[in-house]
């Protein structure tokens, strides 16, 4: 009996080991590289690339920005250290940005500049301490692909962005790609080539022009794939999808609407002709295309007032020395007579700046449209990755879901836009990274694993 | 002794787990679980009250039983591809516990007796960061029954037997709220809540041969229905965010648990080898949708609502025991269980998938009154990869299994 019983001890012992087992999904997702070489990845691109969020470049957008969660996706299937030009912690909040700090009233957002631990060297000009060791993520926030061959580019009277990582001023930026050499790389360049003149309204800033367009696109990818790296080229969002554009114009719908104006006369383009519009044409849920930017939200009380708040603020920012006369100037090129209705009547219209009237939306789809025919062309020639960014974006449009969260274009509820309602929150900018894998995988026989979206943040609320 | 076992379990009983189909937990008995958990067909100790009510006038001695079966589930997630992050449950030590105790009279043609069991419960603890904790941080879910108990033999072969059940439930669900504070911190949401609900249990016996019985037992549907439970939020605290998520918000739910009707055969094989098979039906389709109604309006609604639409299923078991001697039996078993859970219907909270259970078990008589039952319960469920689009769940896939070691004396007089 005591050596069955012994037999048993070490029977029940054995099932309390077994016990410890985890139980394991054995088919894991294989990892491969596939035909790549991933061992020196570079992210050649503008603000997107480099991490850019809620107005301004810091430390906690550049560690999500989509190149350098690649590149750690990139890690699992053999991928090389990929080092990018980070703020320190001590200068963490780099060139300062806007966090949401409340809710007016009627639940609009409020921002605030956050000023604290910023990598600013100089004011005038604005110059952010320097990060000169080598680097994989040559993303420059502004840089246009028509800026990719100008020499100065990375001096103090060029890019503050470029300037920031550059030891050698006379280099072009298309220059310092060519030495990154690299055996993988991301171009994501052309945004703010109609981006700039969009956002201002169409008021300032020009499109690039299709032949500048075509030949620094050529330059770049013949550059990058001169040593055969193989990469993925991304194309150019419609910018007008963007919450920048899309957020306040149902507001202003709403309120001309109740007010029962019939409609606004606004300024077009740079110079002084009128544009008059219905109500009805504003942009929002139910139909209409005129848009307006973020930027107008702050005047649009001021409709239907006799005031001329707006020019005075602009001519104390383009004319700092001498504000009374800069007035003066733009009243006169412009015909405007501050005296009557803002907004509402033809002696003191709408500022084109603050809108985005058909005209000027038909050029910059036009340009978005011809520019990404050249950028698919230039990929599909080198037989690159293509992530065709202006598909996804309007894919997305009404919105998705995934883990359980909802995701859309919206401003701040929509969790892919952050603060300023053109780039991306980390959390979008890991749904770009995983998009990009996915046509990565596709192109080039690879597996590489998309990441864990719901690690990186959407917009913080106070 | 008796009241000393039952302080100890008092302290531990928080607790039940998914171990059966949906969130069923069949650890009713330690000879039962020895056998693949299969003993509608037999009248072989107090757990008869559970098992069958109507074999409960079988049992030749009064005596009570207290067992405790730790329960060691483990779960391993595995995002849909081309992902490939992994997430496992941190589970607590689960503990269903039975007691059961009956006295008989009347010419031992009568019995009466009580049992109080975990016939149903949940514990998963996925933390608050895996990839979908959205749809849930952790779970607890126990429904404790009561059950009073009168069995009576008919005639010499045939016996019947029924109790009413008063369930004591309650539940605690978490997840995260995708609302991210400035300190980023998430957003998080509590449900807890109590419910009393009654049903009862019900069951025949016939001894057909000398060596062949067979059993039929029926246990009702319990809806249990959460009143007034708590739903408490931590969310960014500006105005427009937190008064979408008002504080003393209370919650009503209605849980049901199945109906099951077992079917069993016992058959005296030899002197020494007794084997017992059971095929259970469970109504599961009973099992509709996951639905809370708040006293306020929540984020826009004053309901949530998830389908479920859960599937009746079989549950197959086989058991056999050999006496070594007249104190001391080893026993083994085995059984099939479906899984409840429809394609896309695969939850967090129960992720769901047939399974492989099997069991060993013996039992020594340490005196002439006291013994001492042991068992081992091997649940290995199968891995299963779902959308978990028509249910609200998290998609990817699942693997879990349990390990269930279970002790129980039992005293008889």
């Amino acid at each position: 009996m005591k050596n069955s019983l012994q037999k048993i001890g070490a029977f029940i012992a054995g099932l309390l080991v077994l016990a410890a087992c985890e139980p394991e999904i054995n088919d894991a997702v294989k990892v491969s590289k596939g035909d790549l070489n991933l061992d020196k990845y570079v992210a050649v691109g503008n603000s997107l690339t480099a991490g850019y969020m809620d107005n301004g470049l810091y430390r906690e957008g550049q560690l999500s920005s989509y190149p350098n969660i690649l590149a750690g996706q990139f890690r699992q299937a053999g991928g090389g250290e990929f080092t990018q030009p980070l703020f320190t912690e001590e200068q963490a909040n780099g060139s300062g940005y806007l966090r949401l700090a409340g809710f007016g009233a009627a639940g609009t957002p409020e921002l605030a500049p956050v000023t604290d631990k910023l990598a600013i060297r100089s004011q005038n000009p604005t110059l952010y301490t320097k990060y000169t060791e080598e680097i994989n993520n040559l993303g420059v926030p502004g840089i246009r692909m028509s800026d990719i061959l100008t020499p100065g580019y990375g001096s103090a009277l060029g890019n503050p962005y470029f300037e920031r990582i550059t030891t050698n001023p006379t280099q072009t930026y298309l220059a310092r790609v060519v030495a990154s050499n690299p055996t993988f790389f991301s171009c994501w360049l052309g945004n703010n080539d109609v981006l700039g003149y969009a956002t201002a309204g169409a008021a300032a800033n020009d499109i690039t022009t299709p032949e500048i367009f075509t030949a620094n696109t050529t330059e770049i990818i013949n550059a990058l794939t001169a040593n055969g790296a193989k990469g993925i080229v991304a194309t150019i969002p419609d910018v007008t999808g963007i919450p920048f554009f899309t957020t306040v114009g149902p507001t202003v719908k709403s309120l001309l609407s109740a007010a029962g104006a019939p409609g606004m006369i606004a300024l077009t383009r740079k110079g002084s002709a009128r544009v008059p519009f219905a109500v009805s044409q504003i942009k929002d849920a139910t139909g209409g295309t005129i848009l307006f930017p973020l930027t107008a939200s702050a005047y649009l009380p001021l409709v239907g007032q006799r005031t001329g708040k707006y020019w005075r603020d602009l001519a104390r920012q383009a004319v700092p020395t001498n504000p009374t006369l800069g007035l003066a100037n733009i009243l006169q090129n412009l015909q405007v007579d501050t005296t009557q209705l803002f907004g509402l009547s033809a002696g003191n219209p709408w500022p084109s700046a603050l809108l985005l009237d058909d005209a000027e939306q038909k050029e910059v789809s036009d340009a978005t449209i011809s520019f990404n025919s050249v950028l698919k062309a230039k990929a599909q020639e080198k037989n690159l990755a293509v992530y065709d960014a202006y598909a996804y974006f309007n894919s997305i449009q009404s919105g998705f879901t995934q883990n359980g969260v909802s995701y859309s274009t919206a401003f701040i509820t929509g969790n892919l836009f952050s603060l300023d309602g053109v780039h991306l929150t980390p959390r979008g900018y890991a749904i770009v990274a995983n998009e990009m894998i996915k046509a990565i995988n596709t192109k080039y026989n690879s597996r590489i694993p998309t990441a864990d979206i719901t690690q990186y943040r959407a917009v913080l609320f106070p | 002794m008796r009241a000393k076992l039952l302080s100890i379990l008092g302290g531990t009983l928080l607790s039940g787990m998914t171990y059966a189909g949906g969130f069923q937990v069949n650890l009713q008995g330690q000879k039962q679980i020895g056998m693949g958990h299969a003993g509608v067909g037999l009248a072989r100790d107090q757990a008869s009250i559970f098992f069958n009510p109507g074999a409960l006038a079988r049992i030749r001695q009064n005596g009570v039983q207290v067992g405790v079966s730790p329960l060691i589930a483990k779960i391993a997630y595995q995002e849909p591809e081309p992902g490939n992050t992994t997430a496992k449950t941190d589970n607590p030590l689960g503990t269903p516990f039975q007691v059961y105790g009956s006295y008989g009279f009347a010419n031992d043609k009568a019995r009466v007796g009580i049992g109080v069991y975990t016939p149903y419960g949940s514990t998963v603890n996925w933390g608050d960061t895996w990839q979908g904790r959205y749809g849930l941080n952790e779970l607890t879910l126990r429904a404790i029954f009561i059950q009073p108990t009168f069995s009576y033999a008919l005639t010499d072969k045939l016996s019947v037997g029924a109790g009413p059940i008063i369930a004591l439930g309650h539940v605690n669900l978490q997840r995260s709220i995708p609302l991210q504070a400035a300190n980023g911190q998430e957003g998080h949401v509590e449900l807890d809540g109590n419910a009393v609900s009654y049903g009862f249990n019900a069951g025949i016996y016939f001894q057909a041969t000398e060596n062949l019985s067979v059993g039929l037992n029926y246990r009702s549907k319990v809806k249990m229905e959460v009143k007034d439970g708590d739903a408490t939020f931590r969310v960014p605290s500006a105005a427009p965010i937190a008064s979408r998520f008002p504080a003393g918000t209370q919650f009503d739910a209605t849980l049901p648990l199945p109906a099951n009707i077992t079917l069993g055969l016992g058959l005296r094989a030899t002197d020494q080898l007794t084997l017992a098979a059971d095929v259970q039906f469970v109504q599961w389709s009973a099992y509709k949708s996951l639905r809370f109604d708040y006293t306020q309006t929540v984020n826009g609604s004053n309901f949530s609502e998830n389908a479920r639409n859960y599937q009746d299923v079989f549950i197959y078991r086989l058991g056999g025991e050999y006496a070594v001697s007249d104190q001391f039996q080893v026993r083994a078993g085995a059984y099939l269980d479906q899984s409840p859970v429809k394609d896309g219907y695969l939850t967090p909270e129960t992720p769901d998938a047939n399974a492989l259970g099997l069991s060993v078990g013996l039992s020594y008589q340490l005196t002439e009154k006291l013994g001492l039952d042991a068992s081992f319960l091997y649940l290995n469920r199968k891995k299963r990869t779902d959308a978990a689009d028509l249910s609200g769940g998290v998609p990817g896939t699942f693997k879990s299994v349990g390990y269930i070691p279970g002790i129980a004396i039992n005293y008889n007089f």
